[in-house]
């Protein structure tokens, strides 16, 4: 007798194909998630914590929870309010003029020239000098009795008295803005010449054979294909210079009288000369909130990269 | 067993005569350790942080290191220099992390808030058989105690004393200012070399900083001022006022002041008077050996504050010191070496170098101190030398940093008066107070 053999049924994986691939995703993740949740996220939770007690290292027999005590301080600080305004001066300020003679000098460098790959080079350099470094030639530059700046302008006759550029309330903070611009056109420069570089010449062509003038190409053309980088550029670079001291610490300390102190400098000032570390960790968290806001509405205003690509 | 393992009686006696001689060596090295680096393989650490105003100090202090580690086989003392500019910050979170180094540099007016923090060690103890004890100056003990205890050891002094342009004066023919000088001398004077047209000023005001605070509150007390009177604020009194109305005016009436002087630190008026752009400025003895290279040694000397409408003056004293801390790891090492830098020959080399002034009085009269002209000023200060008042409370050494200076720039630039600068600044120190 001939048995038939039934071809036995296979069991039923514990896991699915699709959970599976999840998973293996997840773990190809984790290591990233991780080292993201020591560095920023404990970070960002023990600032939070802090802001929420009176923690001033000299006085730890004080230490308690004060719960919003920190914030409503804040609140009432005149000079906090001066800093954030301050703050935004110095970002936009910085940014817009970064941007616009950025992407200049990314259309110049854009054009075939001799010596073109030289120029690009030297370009860079502003944005390589460490920032520190930056903000203690500028000091020098500006300074008033023996800086080049005044002696140039006083033998080219165009000054008359010295100028205190940076002991100067009205004046300090356009100089360090102008510090700040001169060394980040750089990084404008390089993204947006990138970009340019990736636009496809038969456009041009096209809309040349087409009649369109020169800044009708920039505007249909130049400007809808790079608006990814601008984007993403513009916004990078808001964040840092939100969170960038360096060179305002460096050039002025958040002076005079307060006229360049940024909300980052006034943090620093808060947790390492009055060793307050309560107060600055709620002004780091307020910090962290405009930031996060203004680059929500930033993303939204510009309707973001994905929605681009 | 396996036999490889075994130790034959020759392979032993090659031992034995090999660690013989390792061991012969190795003590004829430490007889003299001076002659050649140390190997220091089982020396304990010593970590010793060392901030840096100006690179002279990394080549002193490596020396002085390397001839601590070859003076003793026990320690090593490894030096961590760090820009004066981060020292404070660095050392704050090293403590807060409970990872201080053994031993610090720092200025004595940092030491209360580390006090305040409870990290500082005590070191009355050990003060109490140390043998120079005795040799230094108690004003410069009262800058390291804290109550009862001794929690620091004095490096270097500071007094402040006015530099002033010799050559100039003689260039203008006008009269050396005696010790005994007045605030009207200082202005006649401070006038006289102000040539604006020509980029010369007569005072290098200082307005950035710690210090641009303790100046003007030094000219106060030549007023019959005080910061704390009875234990009470009185750093808004009439006296006070008057006296930085009188100093403000150096720059918003008299206008002998370069118009940087609302953010010029350390730096620009030691830089300003170098260059001939001012021909007096303030500070202590450490910007001494700057000025000799600067100016040279003929052409500056210094002079004491001049003395004020009550007939007073004074001069804050400070100290430089080597602080230990609770925390550290080495503290017998820490302190071997504290010691060691307060010894005769080294404080000598510290100090002259630096032209800072040591706090042993045996050797502060020496004729390295004692005859130097540029010194001179600083060293007739004594007798009027007060501790700072500033010292008196642990949180308004970081107060005179965010408050304090923000305030003394608004009245150097005349956005707020003298009145409204003090009063405020009153009020801020007053909340630490409690």
């Amino acid at each position: 007798m001939t048995t038939l053999a039934l071809g036995t049924r296979r069991a039923r994986p514990l896991i699915s194909a699709r959970t599976r691939k999840l998973l293996i995703g997840y773990c190809y993740l984790m290591p990233a998630a991780l080292c993201m949740l020591a560095t920023v996220v404990v970070p960002i939770g023990m600032a939070i914590k802090m802001s929420l007690y009176n923690d001033i290292l000299y006085k730890p027999q004080d230490y308690r929870f004060i719960g919003l005590g920190n914030y409503f301080r804040l609140a009432a600080d005149p000079v906090f309010w001066l800093s954030l305004w301050n703050s935004c001066v110095w970002v936009f300020g910085s940014v817009a003029l970064q941007f616009v003679f950025g992407f200049a000098a990314a259309l110049l460098l854009n054009q075939a020239f001799r010596g073109r790959a030289l120029v690009r080079t030297l370009t860079l350099l502003p944005w390589i000098i460490p920032g520190v470094v930056v903000g203690l030639i500028w000091e020098w530059l500006y300074q008033p009795n023996y800086g080049v700046i005044n002696d140039l302008l006083i033998k080219a006759g165009w000054l008359h008295d010295r100028i205190a550029w940076l002991s100067t309330p009205d004046l300090a903070m356009a100089a360090v803005v102008f510090t700040n611009v001169w060394r980040g056109i750089p990084f404008f420069t390089i993204m947006l010449l990138a970009g340019l570089q990736a636009v496809p010449a038969e456009l041009y062509e096209a809309a040349h054979v087409d009649g369109a003038s020169v800044f009708g190409r920039f505007r249909h053309i130049t400007l809808p294909l790079l608006r990814p980088i601008i984007v993403v550029a513009t916004a990078t670079r808001i964040i840092w210079t939100f969170n960038y001291a360096d060179l305002i610490f460096v050039m002025t300390n958040g002076g005079p009288a307060n006229a360049t102190q940024i909300t980052s400098t006034y943090t620093l000032l808060q947790a390492y000369s009055n060793l307050d570390f309560g107060y600055a960790g709620a002004l780091s968290v307020v910090l962290l909130l405009v930031m996060l806001v203004f680059t929500a509405a930033y993303l939204r205003i510009t309707r973001g990269v994905e929605e681009i690509a | 067993m396996d036999e490889r393992w075994l130790l034959s009686r020759r392979k032993f006696l090659h031992t034995l005569a090999g660690s013989g001689v390792i061991a012969a060596g190795d003590l004829a090295w430490w007889e003299a350790p001076l002659l050649a680096p140390r190997k220091a393989f089982a020396a304990e650490p010593v970590r010793f942080q060392f901030s840096v105003p100006e690179p002279t100090r990394i080549t002193l202090v490596t020396s002085l290191v390397q001839r601590f580690n070859q003076s003793q086989k026990d320690f090593e003392v490894k030096v961590e220099f760090v820009p004066q500019a981060q020292a404070r910050q660095k050392l704050i979170s090293a403590v807060s992390a409970g990872s201080p180094p053994d031993v610090c540099q720092i200025w004595d007016n940092w030491i209360g808030q580390f006090q305040g923090m409870g990290a500082v060690e005590d070191l009355t103890s050990r003060v109490k058989s140390w043998k120079h004890r005795d040799d230094v100056q108690d004003t410069a003990w009262q800058t390291v105690s804290a109550g009862n205890a001794i929690v620091s050891m004095p490096l270097a002094l500071t007094l402040d004393g006015i530099f002033y342009r010799t050559d100039r004066l003689r260039e203008l023919g006008l009269k050396e200012p005696t010790p005994d000088w007045t605030w009207d001398d200082f202005l006649r004077i401070a006038q006289a070399f102000t040539k604006a047209s020509e980029n010369r000023y007569g005072y290098g005001m200082r307005g950035a900083g710690t210090w641009s605070v303790l100046y003007p509150s030094e000219f106060a007390y030549a007023n019959g001022a005080a910061v704390l009177k009875d234990g009470k604020l009185a750093i808004n009194s009439k006296e006070a006022v008057d006296a930085l109305s009188w100093y403000l005016d150096l720059a918003l009436k008299h206008k002998v002041t370069p118009p940087s002087a609302a953010t010029d630190g350390f730096v620009e008026i030691v830089e300003t008077f170098g260059r001939g752009i001012t021909s007096m400025y303030q500070h202590n003895s450490g910007s001494v050996g700057q000025q000799k290279k600067n100016v040279g040694a003929a052409n500056f000397a210094t002079v004491p504050l001049p003395v004020g409408p009550a007939k007073k003056r004074a001069s804050f004293y400070f100290s430089e010191t080597l602080t230990m801390f609770k925390a550290g790891r080495n503290k017998e090492g820490a302190w071997q070496f504290v010691s060691f830098m307060l010894d005769d020959e080294q404080s000598l080399m510290y100090n002259k170098t630096l032209g800072l002034l040591p706090p042993r009085k045996s050797i502060i009269s020496k004729p390295d101190f004692a005859d130097d002209p540029a010194l001179r000023g600083f060293i007739a200060s004594f007798p009027f030398a007060i501790v700072s008042p500033y010292l008196a409370y642990p949180g308004w050494g970081g107060r005179i940093d965010s408050d304090g200076v923000p305030l003394i720039q608004q009245a150097i630039l005349g956005k707020i008066s003298p009145q409204e600068c003090l009063d405020r600044f009153a009020a801020v120190l007053k909340q630490e107070m409690t």
